[in-house]
């Protein structure tokens, strides 16, 4: 696990990730507590990518029976599911 | 009371007469379904005239009229066929195997070895899900995204319990591994994943996009028209790293015997769109050399894709399990 990805900044990099490589529009700011799935920021592409990028910066395995959208809400929801995961 | 009819003649075919005759002699199990593909030809009037209808306006001058007599009796004959290649399925799948040459295996063996796993596309094409339950029977370990018929909720429960008897069950007989039913939240996630085990997803590139697949679709050059397509596979592959290769299962002129090619893997380096129209150019190429081998000639498919308007036809739209029934 990466330094940068410790505490709060897990949300910042998430947030960075999802804002420019996902949704890239100018301007675009995403709050940590916004629907994800019900905007349609995510679809099943764009989790894709976001499960690639979190398992790649935070050193975790997403199984195929935690993909489900309880755990991709937001991004707060999305930070506890990892941290959940980093802390077993 | 024709509806009714058809029906009935349905139930005689897909569940007495082709358990009877499937493992017969094959010149045999396959002459009684060309008869039959002839009979049921002859008796859906409606169905006949709605394939003729839509094959004209789609392929346009690509077909002269007996040209499309032929492709509409050869369509129906086609759909008693598959039903037998289903039935020939069961077991080892060997009453089928010894009827299908394959070639370009090579290509999956090659993908394999190179350890990202591959992903075979094909499209609603001839005995398309057969094709893949005989490269599971190969001992290939080959997972579908796929979304059958009779998991739809709008269905008839007698349409489900046809449709998993007819469709789901002998084809995945093969397959060691449960489908990934498409539209579901993290598919394309499921699919990396079966990817990174390094084995084989398969996928057909024209069905069509609905609001559960959570996606938005493109409109890509198809059959003289703009479709609305999901150019997914290609991101997939370009995250995974995984080769597409596209497969086609064809029927040869006896009605008996089939060849399954597999291509050599397909660019997708680049810009998504375009490395799907390069995908969906292959589907089109062997959709015009052999249409009656493409089982969407209705027109409820080909309004959901895009490729024609609802409005302004003689023939009404029907639901998804209707149109394809023959």
């Amino acid at each position: 696990m990466s330094e940068s990805s410790k505490g709060g900044s897990m949300e910042f990099l998430i947030n960075a990730h999802i804002s420019h490589e996902l949704v890239d529009k100018p301007g675009f700011s995403l709050k940590n507590d916004t629907p994800l799935l019900e905007s349609g920021i995510l679809n099943s592409l764009s989790l894709l990518k976001l499960v690639v990028f979190l398992e790649k910066q935070f050193g975790v395995v997403v199984p195929a029976d935690e993909l489900v959208p309880d755990n991709f809400k937001t991004i707060d929801v999305i930070c506890a599911y990892l941290r959940s995961k980093q802390g077993r | 009371m024709r509806f009714g009819f058809l029906r009935a003649e349905f139930i005689v075919y897909h569940f007495i007469i082709v358990p009877l005759v499937a493992f017969l002699p094959a010149y045999f199990a396959y002459g009684v379904a060309i008869r039959r593909g002839d009979f049921r030809c002859w008796l859906d009037k409606s169905s006949r005239e709605e394939i003729t209808y839509v094959l004209e306006r789609v392929l346009g001058g690509q077909l002269s009229p007996e040209e499309r007599t032929r492709v509409v009796r050869d369509f129906f004959r086609l759909r008693s066929c598959e039903t037998v290649d289903a039935m020939r399925l069961a077991g080892s799948g060997r009453s089928l195997a010894r009827l299908v040459k394959m070639r370009g295996l090579e290509h999956i063996e090659a993908a394999l070895a190179a350890g990202k796993g591959a992903i075979l596309c094909s499209a609603h094409f001839g005995s398309v899900n057969c094709s893949f339950s005989l490269l599971g029977s190969l001992g290939f370990p080959v997972t579908l995204v796929a979304r059958w018929s009779y998991e739809d909720d709008h269905s008839f429960p007698i349409l489900r319990f046809f449709d998993r008897l007819e469709r789901n069950k002998p084809v995945v007989h093969h397959l060691d591994h449960p489908n990934i039913r498409r539209g579901n939240f993290g598919v394309a996630v499921e699919a990396a994943n079966v990817l990174r085990r390094d084995e084989l997803i398969v996928i057909l590139l024209d069905h069509i996009v609905t609001a559960a697949d959570r996606a938005q679709p493109v409109e890509i050059d198809f059959l003289n028209g703009q479709a609305s397509m999901l150019p997914g596979v290609i991101t997939i592959a370009q995250i995974t790293g995984a080769p597409v290769l596209i497969s086609f299962m064809r029927r040869a002129a006896d009605w008996r015997h089939q060849v399954l090619e597999i291509s050599p893997p397909m660019p997708v380096e680049g810009d998504t769109v375009t490395a799907f129209r390069r995908c969906l150019a292959v589907v089109d190429a062997a959709i015009r050399r052999d249409p009656a081998h493409w089982r969407p000639w209705k027109l409820s498919h080909l309004v959901k894709m895009g490729l024609l308007p609802a409005e302004g036809t003689r023939f009404p739209v029907q639901s998804e399990e209707e149109s394809i029934r023959v």
